[in-house]
């Protein structure tokens, strides 16, 4: 069931929650809205339940409009992200609370509810009440509640953000491995951008009420398409560089950056003469004293060293005043560098990206 | 389509509602019409008109009414200058002041300490102490007149026992007798109020005082009186109103003692059939009173009140011994002294009587016989009213709860505001102004149960909502939007989801709406008529023609009836009466 968004625009009084948003979600298509707290991705998904009406714009369910269709009759199924499971019904009726709003047959009820209770590994506390429950258990028959009425849509409100982390990493896979199994075109809404990457088809980043980049999430996170993203999706060290020239034969691009020169691998000269480049921590390497390639070869002085077992984090003093994080990963123990030692380091030329600001 | 008036209310109507942010918003476009009005709209319609109908057209009534000379039927200031200017009216006046000033004054005197005593020192059978110090609060103030004539009164029988060795006691009959019964009825709302904000004080205030080197004293002075000072004021100004709105026990025991709220009811006598002229002019000048003082709740108390939750609440601290005994002394005192009338009553009701003469001693079961057999009528009358008002109340209580508290708007905003007129307008007041509204005209209700059931409700129907919407509010909205996502509509989501869990709300909001209607005189002795005598007016009258053994008896019923349902109330939910307040 694919979803089309056209410009829609949601303000409450004079902030305007959401600017002008398109999207188009494939059917069977897992894809996320990420986003900072109050930049408006939940708004969006009320929008698309029913539960807030846009100012403008235009939702259609595979060419059907939906503006004026209420919330009752859209066949959403939304997981809150407080869960709002019915305390005084328990996890059977919770679950069958959809179906028998749809007058289906009692028979057909316990079928449906078998099965996705046991899908989601609840079949034996189908008599237990939600205050009986853990946080994991009441987010699966949240989970169940809105999937078993196979709904054309499954709208999810950070469901896991009320769990603890490795609960959270677990849930996540559970929830994917179902929707594929369904193909249910899903839209999921959370600030946790691992989570986003871990699970999504498609991202798209949200901000201020408008989308910064839609992709996958490789293109998001190696190819962000302004600094906002690009901070957003993970760690990254921006470098404000000066072009000085560019070699179209070899495609090298030469910058300054606080008197040392970085080279870049870039496909056509940019416009600009003052650039933001970007680089992820994992992509500037430490290496040997004495190293051959001199190209965007540096030293600098480790002002903080952190270990966390299966990487080391740098913050690196180098250039003029210019602090980088880079990181290691799979340390060997006598590899882990100490505050105040002086080391060399370098970076590809292929890696450092050029983003727009 | 259509300017901005029409687009003002048609914004309502078509459009979706979005719960979570409270407003109305209208369709992409505008161009479609609803097909269906949305039903909270009409109930939104229908609330205000009852309010109109029932409150602000009545009271409206007897403004208007009191700027016309009863004799010219012109406009004139005649009445209100006949209250400034003659003796009699301005000491109808000062005695209001006096008695409710007074009877606040020692209600805080002695519900302070009460309340102090009660948090934090401990105290042998403290829980009963405290159970029992909050009944005097439901139990109605003319029983409270009567049983304290009972026993003080010309026949009574403390002033008959001392007689007998030659004291004669002070007269009950005046302002004594009447702060008298206000004060050891209405303190308890001081009590209930102070100990709530004295519990809530987190002990890291009060440690970190003494940690910067207070003394008791001075941490008391300094940071535990100014947190509860806006409690003080609160429970004060609540006894202030009631008393000033008081009409039984004036009329008891005042005698010569003559206050506003009296007055305005022998005034709507007298000028029955003409121009409640001067009937208007005063219920104006006690509603001034009263809405002041509730205007100086909001504003005075409200606003100063600091909300804090206790995260450890102050400790419980223990006395040596003789301080332990002084202060439950107090404490027992107290409350033997505002319960024991009742238990008076309640005696009296078994005991042989002949008029006002009470052989106590001797016991009988004829008054009792004779209420309960022969003259049933006004018990029935009594449950059968206040069943139908607290029906109506329920309802509409539930309406008006998911309004304010779901729907919020500027329509609903002024609703919550509007809806607690009732509670500022004397009894007497809301009763002359309602018997003048439907005595003539289209509608005609004044001399049937109708008019009973309207007051009773319009009165009464503020609690059903207060205690209704703090239920809901509790419950997440969420649970509303899953159930309306899973494809119920919105209207049979609240009823089948939220209304569960709102039960117990909604079963305290009525029990207390029921029970006090139950005990309610000051409208309903302005608006009844003869067969329609519900318990309390049969009481009131047979208290008045010194009749006390039927009165007894219909008053111990009466207590009965109020005190099983509260009962029940405190063993189902715990935390009743606080709720109420």
């Amino acid at each position: 069931m694919e979803v089309k968004l056209k410009e829609i625009t949601k303000s409450f009084g004079s902030l305007k929650a959401v600017d002008r948003v398109s999207l188009l979600i494939e059917g069977g298509e897992f894809f996320t809205l990420l986003g900072p707290s109050g930049c408006g991705k939940t708004t969006l998904l009320r929008v698309i339940a029913g539960f807030t009406s846009p100012d403008t714009g235009e939702i259609y369910f595979k060419d059907q409009k939906m503006n004026h269709i209420p919330p009752h009759k859209r066949e959403t199924g939304m997981v809150f992200q407080n869960y709002a499971l019915f305390p005084q019904l328990d996890v059977f009726d919770n679950v069958a609370y959809g179906l028998r709003a749809r007058k289906l047959s009692k028979a057909d009820i316990q079928f449906r509810v078998s099965e996705i209770l046991k899908n989601v590994q609840l079949e034996n506390l189908a008599h237990r009440f939600p205050n009986q429950l853990s946080g994991g258990q009441q987010q699966r028959v949240a989970l169940a509640r809105a999937l078993v009425i196979r709904p054309k849509v499954l709208l999810m409100d950070e469901p896991l953000s009320n769990l603890d982390a490795k609960l959270r990493v677990n849930m996540r896979q559970e929830i994917r491995r179902i929707q594929k199994e369904l193909g249910i075109t899903t839209l999921y809404v959370t600030h946790d951008q691992e989570e986003a990457m871990a699970i999504s088809d498609r991202i798209t980043i949200f901000n201020a009420g408008q989308t910064q980049q839609i992709g996958t999430p490789t293109e998001i996170y190696f190819r962000p398409a302004n600094r906002f993203v690009a901070e957003f999706t993970g760690s990254s060290n921006l470098l404000e560089v000066n072009v000085i020239s560019y070699d179209p034969e070899k495609g090298l691009l030469q910058t300054e950056f606080q008197g040392d020169q970085i080279w870049i691998k870039s496909f056509n000269k940019p416009g600009d003469k003052a650039l933001t480049v970007m680089l992820r921590p994992e992509w500037i390497k430490i290496v040997e004293t004495g190293y051959e390639d001199k190209t965007n070869l540096f030293h600098g002085e480790v002002v903080s060293s952190t270990f966390v077992g299966f990487m080391v984090k740098y913050q690196v003093n180098a250039f003029r005043d210019k602090l980088l994080t880079i990181e290691v990963q799979d340390p060997r123990g006598y590899e882990v560098k100490r505050e105040g030692e002086k080391i060399p380091f370098r970076f590809d030329v292929e890696r450092p990206l050029i983003i727009e600001s | 389509m259509g300017g901005t008036f029409l687009s003002v209310i048609r914004r309502p109507l078509d459009g979706v509602f979005d719960p979570r942010s409270g407003l109305w918003t209208s369709s992409a476009g505008g161009k479609v019409f609803r097909r269906y009005l949305s039903i909270w709209n009409v109930v939104l319609l229908f609330a205000f008109a009852v309010l109109f109908y029932l409150v602000i057209y009545p009271m409206f009534s007897i403004f208007r009414a009191s700027f016309i000379s009863p004799e010219t039927n012109l406009v004139s200031l005649e009445s209100y200058q006949k209250i400034f200017r003659l003796p009699f009216y301005l000491r109808c006046l000062r005695n209001s002041l006096w008695v409710s000033g007074l009877a606040s004054l020692l209600s805080l005197l002695l519900g302070i300490p009460f309340a102090f005593f009660t948090s934090r020192f401990t105290l042998p059978g403290k829980s009963v102490i405290k159970t029992l110090a909050t009944l005097p609060l439901i139990l109605p103030t003319f029983i409270g007149a009567e049983a304290w004539i009972l026993l003080l009164g010309r026949n009574g029988l403390f002033t008959k026992l001392f007689q007998q060795i030659g004291i004669t006691l002070p007269t009950l009959y005046g302002w004594q007798g009447i702060v008298l019964v206000f004060t050891l009825q209405f303190f308890p709302f001081v009590f209930l109020i102070v100990s709530a904000a004295i519990v809530s004080i987190d002990s890291s205030l009060e440690e970190s005082a003494r940690n910067l080197g207070a003394n008791s004293w001075r941490v008391f002075r300094t940071v535990t009186l100014p947190i509860i000072t806006p409690s003080i004021f609160g429970g004060t100004l609540i006894v202030f109103y009631l008393s000033i709105e008081n009409f039984g026990v004036p009329t008891l025991i005042g005698e010569d003692y003559r206050v506003l709220a009296v007055q305005a009811y022998n005034e709507f006598i007298s000028e029955m059939g003409g121009n409640p002229s001067m009937a208007g002019a005063i219920s104006m000048i006690l509603v001034s009173i009263t809405l002041l003082v509730t205007v100086m709740q909001k504003y005075w108390v409200e606003r100063r009140s600091y909300a804090m939750s206790a995260l450890r609440p102050p400790e419980i601290r223990t006395l040596r011994p003789f301080p332990t005994l002084c202060i439950w002394f107090f404490c027992v005192s107290l409350v033997f002294l505002s319960l024991f009338p009742f238990l008076v009553v309640i005696i009296s009701s078994v005991t042989k009587t002949q008029g006002p003469v009470m052989y106590f001693g001797q016991f009988s079961l004829r008054n009792l016989a004779n209420a309960i057999q022969i003259a049933p009528r006004p018990i029935f009358n009594s449950f059968f009213l206040a069943t139908a008002a607290t029906l109506m109340g329920m309802i509409f209580g539930l309406g008006i709860s998911y309004l304010v508290v779901r729907r919020q708007g500027p329509g609903t905003y002024l609703l919550d505001i509007l809806i607690m007129l009732p509670l500022i307008i004397a009894g007497t007041v809301l009763g002359i102004a309602l018997a003048v509204t439907f005595n003539k005209g289209r509608i005609v209700l004044t001399g049937t149960w109708m008019i009973l059931v309207l007051a009773y409700f319009i009165r009464k129907v503020p609690f059903s909502i207060k205690t209704t919407s703090s239920v809901l509010q509790q419950i997440d909205i969420s649970i509303e939007e899953a159930s309306i996502n899973l494809g119920v509509p919105p209207l049979r989501s609240f009823l089948k989801v939220v209304v569960p869990l709102m039960l117990p709300g909604i079963m305290a909001g009525a029990i207390i709406m029921w029970v006090t209607t139950l005990a309610e005189l000051s409208s309903t002795i302005v608006l009844y008529y003869g067969p329609w005598t519900t318990m309390t007016v049969q009481i009131f009258q047979y208290i008045g023609s010194g009749d006390f053994g039927p009165a007894s008896a219909y008053a111990t019923i009466l207590i009965v009836s109020v005190l099983i349902p509260l009962f029940i109330l405190n063993r189902v939910l715990g935390k009743e009466l606080t709720a109420t307040l």
